[in-house]
C-alpha cells in the first residue's frame, strides 16, 4: 500500500465490524440523515424500482425497502453489511462488485467520507446505475466536529506542544458538486444542511462517534494510546449552549444523475437563436426567450 | 473455509444477488460454485467466500485459486 494513502481501510473495516453491535444507540442521529437525504426522492417524479444502499448501517435499506423500492445493501464490514438484511455483500468502495446497470437508485448516507479514491468511487457507482439513474449520498463536510477538532488541537499543543491529526479531514462543500461533475454525473448539485448535537455529557460525543463506527482512522493518527487528561482537557474547552456541549454536523447532500438520453442537454455552441448583443441593447423590453 | 457441506448447512445467498455481482478487481463474470459456497472469479483467480449467505466480495479475504 501506497504511503499517501489518507485513511487506513483495515481501520475503517475493524472499526465498522466492531460498530455493528453498537450502532443502534446513535440509530437516531443516522436516522435524521437519512430522513433528509430519502426527502429527495419526493422532490422527483421518478419511481425507484432497484436501490443500492452503500454502507447504510442497518437503517437506510429498511427505509427504502418501505417505500416499495427493492435494495441491495453493501459495507465494508461483512458484519454491518448482514444488518442491512438480504440482499447484502460485503464490499469496498474502492473496489466496488457491480455490474453496470444494476441499479436506478444509490443512497450512501454518511459512508463516503473514510474512503481514500473518492472521484473513483463515484465512477464506479455511476458506471453500476442504468442511464437516468440518481445517486444519492451524504457525507459530513467541511465544518463538521470542527468544535472538537478546535478543541483537541489546542489542548494537545498546550499539554504536548504538538498536535496529532484527531478528527478526520471533511471535503469542502465545493469540492463536492465538482467531485459528482468530475465523476460524470448530470445535473451535479450539493447543499448543506447543519445539524447541531447538544450533549449534557462531552464524553458521549465520543462514545457515539465510535457506536457509529466513526473512530480515528487517519492512516497518519498517532497511535500511541493519548495522554490520559487530553480528552477531559480539550471537551471541557468546546463551546456551550445552554449548558451542553455543541457538536455541529455539517452535512452535505449531493445528488447526481447518470447521463441519460432524456435529460436536458447543452445547446452546440453557434446554435443560439436569439442575439445577446440584441438583449443587452433593449434593456426597456423583457427578453423573450 | 471448510468445504464441507455435510455438517453446517449454508445460508443461502440471495439468488438476485448473482445477477448484480462481478469480480471487484476485473469487473469480469463470477461462477457460483454451490458446494464450496464460493463465487469465483477465473479472471483474477480468486475465489470469493459466501458467510451466512454474505459475498465476501473483498480480495484480501479470498482464496487465490490454484494455477491449472
Amino acid at each position: 500500500m501506497s504511503d499517501s494513502l489518507i485513511f487506513d481501510r483495515r481501520a475503517v473495516r475493524r472499526h465498522r465490524d466492531r460498530a455493528a453491535a453498537t450502532v443502534e444507540t446513535v440509530a437516531d442521529i443516522l436516522a435524521d440523515t437519512a430522513g433528509r437525504l430519502l426527502d429527495r426522492l419526493d422532490d422527483t417524479t421518478r419511481i425507484f424500482t432497484r436501490a443500492l444502499d452503500v454502507g447504510g448501517r442497518g437503517i437506510v435499506s429498511p427505509l427504502l425497502r418501505a417505500r416499495g423500492i427493492e435494495t441491495f445493501a453493501c459495507d465494508l464490514s461483512p458484519r454491518m453489511a448482514a444488518r442491512a438484511g438480504a440482499p447484502a455483500v460485503a464490499a469496498d468502495e474502492e473496489f466496488l462488485p457491480f455490474a453496470p446497470h444494476s441499479f436506478d437508485l444509490v443512497v450512501a448516507n454518511l459512508s463516503l467520507h473514510w474512503v481514500n479514491d473518492l472521484p473513483g468511487a463515484l465512477i464506479q457507482l455511476r458506471h453500476a446505475l442504468r442511464p437516468d439513474g440518481l445517486l444519492l449520498a451524504s457525507l459530513p463536510a467541511l465544518g463538521t466536529l470542527a468544535e472538537l477538532r478546535t478543541a483537541l488541537t489546542e489542548a494537545e499543543a498546550d499539554m504536548s506542544g504538538g498536535a496529532a491529526p484527531r478528527v478526520s479531514p471533511f471535503p469542502d462543500l465545493r469540492d463536492c458538486a465538482a467531485l459528482l461533475q468530475r465523476a460524470g454525473f448530470a445535473l451535479p448539485v450539493a447543499d448543506v444542511e447543519d445539524i447541531k448535537l447538544l450533549y449534557a455529557d462531552p464524553l458521549r460525543l465520543l462514545r457515539d462517534l465510535r457506536a457509529a463506527g466513526e473512530a480515528n482512522a487517519v492512516a497518519l493518527r498517532d497511535r500511541r494510546p493519548p495522554p490520559s487528561a487530553l480528552f477531559a482537557h480539550a471537551l471541557a474547552s468546546m463551546p456551550q449552549q445552554d449548558g451542553r456541549t455543541v457538536a455541529t454536523l455539517r452535512l452535505a447532500i449531493m445528488t447526481g444523475w447518470a447521463p441519460g438520453p432524456d435529460q436536458p442537454q447543452p445547446l452546440q455552441p453557434g446554435t443560439a437563436k436569439h442575439s445577446l448583443a440584441d438583449a443587452l441593447t433593449r434593456p426597456d423590453q423583457d427578453a423573450a426567450i | 473455509m471448510s468445504h464441507n457441506t455435510d455438517e453446517v448447512p449454508h445460508v443461502a445467498v440471495d439468488p438476485r444477488l448473482l445477477e448484480v455481482l462481478v469480480c471487484p478487481l476485473t469487473k469480469g463474470p463470477l461462477h457460483y460454485d454451490r458446494a464450496a459456497n464460493e463465487l469465483v472469479s477465473r479472471a483474477a483467480g480468486l475465489a470469493y467466500p459466501i458467510r451466512d449467505g454474505i459475498p465476501i466480495m473483498l480480495a484480501e479475504d479470498a482464496r487465490v485459486l490454484d494455477a491449472p
